[in-house]
């Protein structure tokens, strides 16, 4: 008797821990698939877009590269149609890896070009514009194994990063824009995680829009860190169009942005 | 003014990242040299990275024991932080009114080659199989197949050179970026983009 009594209480027991699993689990897909909708309202729809901020990652070597050319072809594009106003985002925050002072000298120089003109506010538009160091996420020949480590040291200081944003004066950035370095990826999943707890009511905001171009080097496979950000970056862009065709529909060819 | 009077760079790059040691010793290799020689080359300029000092030094040695004397100069340097601008220039033929059209001989770096082709400087890509996966190759191949490159391989530069020769007139006729054709015409590539998520309206 008594041992039926306690294989009914463990089974209901185990019912009852089943269920709210799973309803935890459901509750977080449908939060996953509030924050992670590309249809969520956006920064100018919500009245912030007088002191918009953009949030530039560079990786090192080839992705500085590729990040820096892009930008230099959009500020600098003959039609006006396609010309990008770089002052246009107040706020510029340049994210660069601990030790690539190639990567900062990049981005001060496209600062000058872009935003000094020669004009009296050459000044005030630089200082604008602030460039932050992290953590390198992976050296470029370290073992895999002993990534995770370097990628949560990573994780913990663009958590600081993100956050020092939101206490500034600048606030939290409208829109991240990457491509493929590790860094990269980490700061994408860290608004992710911010968006999902609605830190600083960044979710409601319509803060941190994420968006990711495929390196011009990947022709017909994903790197890694596109693997990993497909589906979760809001705007997911190639630049071949052999890569555009594969994937779950959201691969975006909008030729060759470098 | 004769071909062999002309100044001829062939500028070998092999990026500032990873080293590339088969790269150097190739194109340190006597049999190279004198395709370079055949093909009117006057110097040769070797970026070997941080740490290929002394696998230049010691590949040098190594070919100008065995080469017979030659009238090409042969240079090198680790790295220059100002940029490979000024290098690529050289190679492109504008550093001084005598100089012709030479080449540049490059690691498969995504950098480099934007930078070759935004001058229109012919390029030889050499992929370094060395790296943790070879997504270098396919680019090499895509931008070969549109002619904006030539894929060069470690066994064969010398072919490569000939190569180049064949096709200079096309590659430093092509411009970059290519002119978008088709939808993407339209399209407003990363303005676009960033006005979308922007929700900025114009």
């Amino acid at each position: 008797m008594a041992s039926a009594s306690s294989v009914r209480f463990t089974l209901t027991y185990l019912i009852f821990a089943f269920t709210c699993f799973l309803a935890i689990v459901s509750l977080i897909l449908v939060r996953l698939s509030i924050i992670l909708s590309p249809h969520r309202l956006k920064p100018s729809e919500l009245n912030r877009a007088g002191s918009a901020h953009l949030l530039i990652v560079l990786g090192s070597g080839g992705h500085t590269a590729e990040m820096v050319a892009m930008l230099e072809r959009a500020v600098n594009e003959d039609e006006t149609t396609r010309r990008f106003e770089w002052k246009r985002f107040k706020h510029r925050t340049w994210v660069v890896s601990s030790g690539d002072s190639i990567s900062a000298q990049r981005a001060r120089a496209f600062e000058d070009m872009a935003s000094g003109n020669g004009t009296t506010a050459s000044g005030s538009q630089r200082q604008r514009a602030q460039i932050l160091t992290v953590p390198r996420a992976r050296e470029i020949h370290q073992p895999i194994y002993t990534a995770p480590i370097s990628s949560l040291r990573c994780l913990f200081a663009t958590f600081g990063l993100l956050l020092g944003c939101s206490r500034s004066g600048r606030d939290f950035p409208d829109i991240i824009l990457c491509n493929g370095p590790a860094t990269a990826t980490i700061i994408v999943f860290t608004a992710v995680l911010l968006r999902f707890f609605n830190v600083r009511n960044c979710h409601s905001r319509g803060k941190m829009r994420t968006v990711y171009v495929e390196s011009w080097a990947r022709v017909k496979k994903l790197s890694l860190s596109g693997n990993l950000l497909e589906g979760v970056a809001d705007r997911f862009v190639v630049q071949w169009p052999q890569l555009a065709k594969g994937g779950r529909g959201s691969r975006e060819f909008l030729g060759v942005l470098v | 003014m004769s071909a062999q009077n002309q100044q001829k760079t062939c500028l070998v790059t092999i990026g500032a990242t990873a080293s590339f040691a088969a790269l150097v010793e190739a194109v340190l290799d006597p049999t190279f040299l004198s395709g370079l020689e055949a093909n009117n080359y006057t110097h040769l300029l070797i970026q070997y990275g941080q740490d290929g000092q002394q696998l230049f030094d010691a590949s040098l040695q190594r070919s100008l024991q065995s080469n017979t004397p030659s009238s090409l100069q042969i240079s090198g340097f680790p790295i220059d932080t100002s940029g490979l601008k000024s290098h690529l220039l050289l190679a492109k033929g504008h550093a001084n009114p005598s100089a012709t059209p030479g080449v540049v001989i490059s690691h498969a770096g995504s950098g480099t080659i934007l930078d070759c082709l935004r001058i229109s400087v012919p390029l030889i890509v050499v992929p370094n199989s060395e790296l943790l996966d070879n997504h270098q190759v396919e680019l090499a191949e895509a931008l070969a197949e549109q002619e904006y490159v030539v894929h060069g391989r470690l066994e064969d530069l010398t072919g490569a050179l000939g190569e180049v020769e064949q096709i200079r007139e096309r590659i430093e006729g092509k411009k970059w970026p290519p002119v978008n054709s088709g939808v993407h015409r339209e399209a407003r590539g990363l303005k676009g983009v960033l006005n979308e998520e922007m929700g900025w309206l114009d």
